[in-house]
């Protein structure tokens, strides 16, 4: 068995559970950034729809 | 790189997690003393190469498998080896999150983007997840039918063996297990030999990119997209980045993390590409996979070309694809969801520090495994499906990725370079572009003129 005192060097300090669970800040987002991630969220609100669709026209269609 | 953003101080105390945690990094730390370079990997190693052959799943061999029975050897070899390529690039980033900020990619995105995206984020990965978990057991059900093995037995072991995988509560043993598991997905390999594919062949493939039946049409974009799903999906981000962070990865075991990730799509391109080749006599002869349910369709049909020995190992395969992936994708939505919830969140934790993180997994295997034995289910245009749904949800993906690998605050000097932002630019432009065109022309068809 490892001594604890061993086992405590082993890690960084921010690799201990304790200090995983402290949050981070938020940060703030530029009116780009803001941008690009609507666009890519219309972007997958549009598609999946198109994809289902797809897929349920192909099991419709006789081979 | 996170010190100077946390506000409190802590007292160190040794917890389970830590301290399984910190036995394996006093191993790396001998090992590096020792300068035993190999050792130092093969301890380093597991993140990548789980990553990576996990992903070669059921509908990621079903995909190539069904790329080789309609293309043949052409095209798409080289195809895939840009696609693994991509995933190098996007899986690297994830190394570097993971070893900057000890971190889950989930619990970054809700801390530094708040939780509006954080739940949308959430939101593509649990549905995914969810979705190819069906379908790798879809591929564990498809093999077992091959040896004669009714779905719901297959499906039962399967889901039984997956969840007694979370029972080992130590992630070097699961890591470790799940990678001995994950070289079976080789085995595809000798299938492909049994094809006797030619060299020649293979070699003007990869130089001309070619040759391409068909052109370009709808089935030929949405074997494209699935390719790409089958190699880049958001769960690898997830999974590899709270990998990175449980199995202890710090700034010194940089490199060891890349050449992991490297290995791990090297392996899993030539399997991928195995698979392709094993499957292409089905291309010879002009057999039509489109009636195909599953991978045990593949393995039966393949026999007369690939003989009694060829066609097990690939259904065996498909086993291995399915089994391997189902732990890796299971343990994904297990990190996801437990740092979301604010939750501890190791595969070191015991079941009672651990509760959410396991239900997460438990649950989201037994949901999966009863909708594959749903009666007269659409088994392999499931399966595809699932691959493009996977490339789509990639794009958003890809961006957080991107925003956090070029987030100065988290991320110290490890940050993104000019060539890491313009490799990983080019690869959400152009997976949001393929998208964006399969929309159009599974909309409107005739403009491809069908």
């Amino acid at each position: 068995m490892d001594h604890d005192a061993e086992l405590l060097g082993a890690l960084e300090p921010r690799q201990f559970s304790a200090v995983q669970q402290q949050k981070l800040p938020r940060r703030a987002l530029g009116r780009f950034t803001r941008a690009l991630l609507v666009l890519l969220r219309l972007y997958i609100i549009v598609a999946v729809p198109v994809v289902v669709y797809a897929f349920v026209r192909a099991l419709d269609t006789p081979h | 790189m996170t010190e100077h953003l946390l506000t409190q101080d802590f007292a160190p105390e040794l917890t389970r997690e830590d301290r399984m945690r910190a036995r394996d990094r006093l191993k790396v730390r001998r090992s590096r003393a020792a300068k035993r370079r190999l050792h130092l990997l093969w301890l380093l190693a597991g993140p990548g190469v789980l990553v990576m052959l996990g992903e070669n799943d059921g509908p990621s061999m079903v995909s190539y498998a069904t790329t080789g029975a309609t293309y043949g050897i052409g095209f798409f070899v080289p195809f895939i080896l840009l696609t693994f390529l991509m995933s190098v690039v996007v899986q690297e980033m994830t190394v570097r999150l993971g070893i900057a900020t000890h971190r889950g990619h989930a619990e970054l995105i809700f801390q530094r983007f708040g939780p509006m995206w954080g739940y949308f984020a959430m939101a593509d990965l649990v549905v995914g997840n969810l979705l190819t978990l069906v379908t790798e057991f879809i591929a564990v059900q498809a093999g077992g039918l091959y040896f004669g093995v009714p779905a719901w037995i297959s499906v039962a072991i399967g889901a039984g063996l997956v969840i007694l995988s979370q029972a080992l509560r130590r992630y070097a043993t699961w890591e470790r297990i799940l990678m001995a598991l994950a070289v079976g997905n080789l085995l595809f390999i000798p299938a492909a030999l049994f094809a006797h594919p030619s060299g020649a062949e293979l070699a003007r493939a990869v130089a001309t990119w070619g040759p391409l039946p068909g052109g370009f049409g709808t089935a030929f974009l949405t074997l494209l997209l699935a390719n790409i799903g089958a190699t880049v999906t958001p769960w690898m981000i997830f999974f590899q980045q709270s990998a990175v962070v449980d199995k202890g990865l710090t700034r010194a075991d940089l490199s060891q993390g890349r050449i992991d990730t490297a290995l791990g799509a090297a392996l899993a391109a030539v399997a991928a590409i195995a698979t392709l080749v094993a499957a292409s006599p089905l291309y010879a002869a002009h057999a039509d996979v489109s009636q195909f349910s599953s991978g045990a369709d593949f393995a039966s049909a393949l026999r007369p070309y690939l003989g009694n020995a060829g066609a097990s190992l690939f259904a065996l395969g498909m086993i291995e694809a399915g089994m391997v992936a189902a732990m890796t994708i299971s343990t994904s939505s297990s990190y996801a969801l437990a740092e979301t919830m604010s939750a501890r969140h190791s595969l070191n934790l015991d079941f009672t520090g651990g509760r959410v993180f396991y239900a997460a997994s438990i649950g989201s295997v037994l949901i999966a495994a009863a909708i594959v034995l749903i009666p007269g289910a659409p088994l392999l245009a499931m399966t595809l499906t699932v691959n493009v749904i996977a490339t789509l949800l990639m794009a958003p993906a890809l961006l957080f990725l991107l925003l956090l690998a070029n987030d100065r605050e988290i991320m110290g000097d490890l940050a993104n370079g000019r060539w890491a932002n313009l490799a990983g630019g080019s690869i959400v432009v152009a997976i949001a572009s393929i998208g964006a065109f399969y929309g159009v022309i599974t909309v409107f068809p005739q403009l491809l003129g069908q």
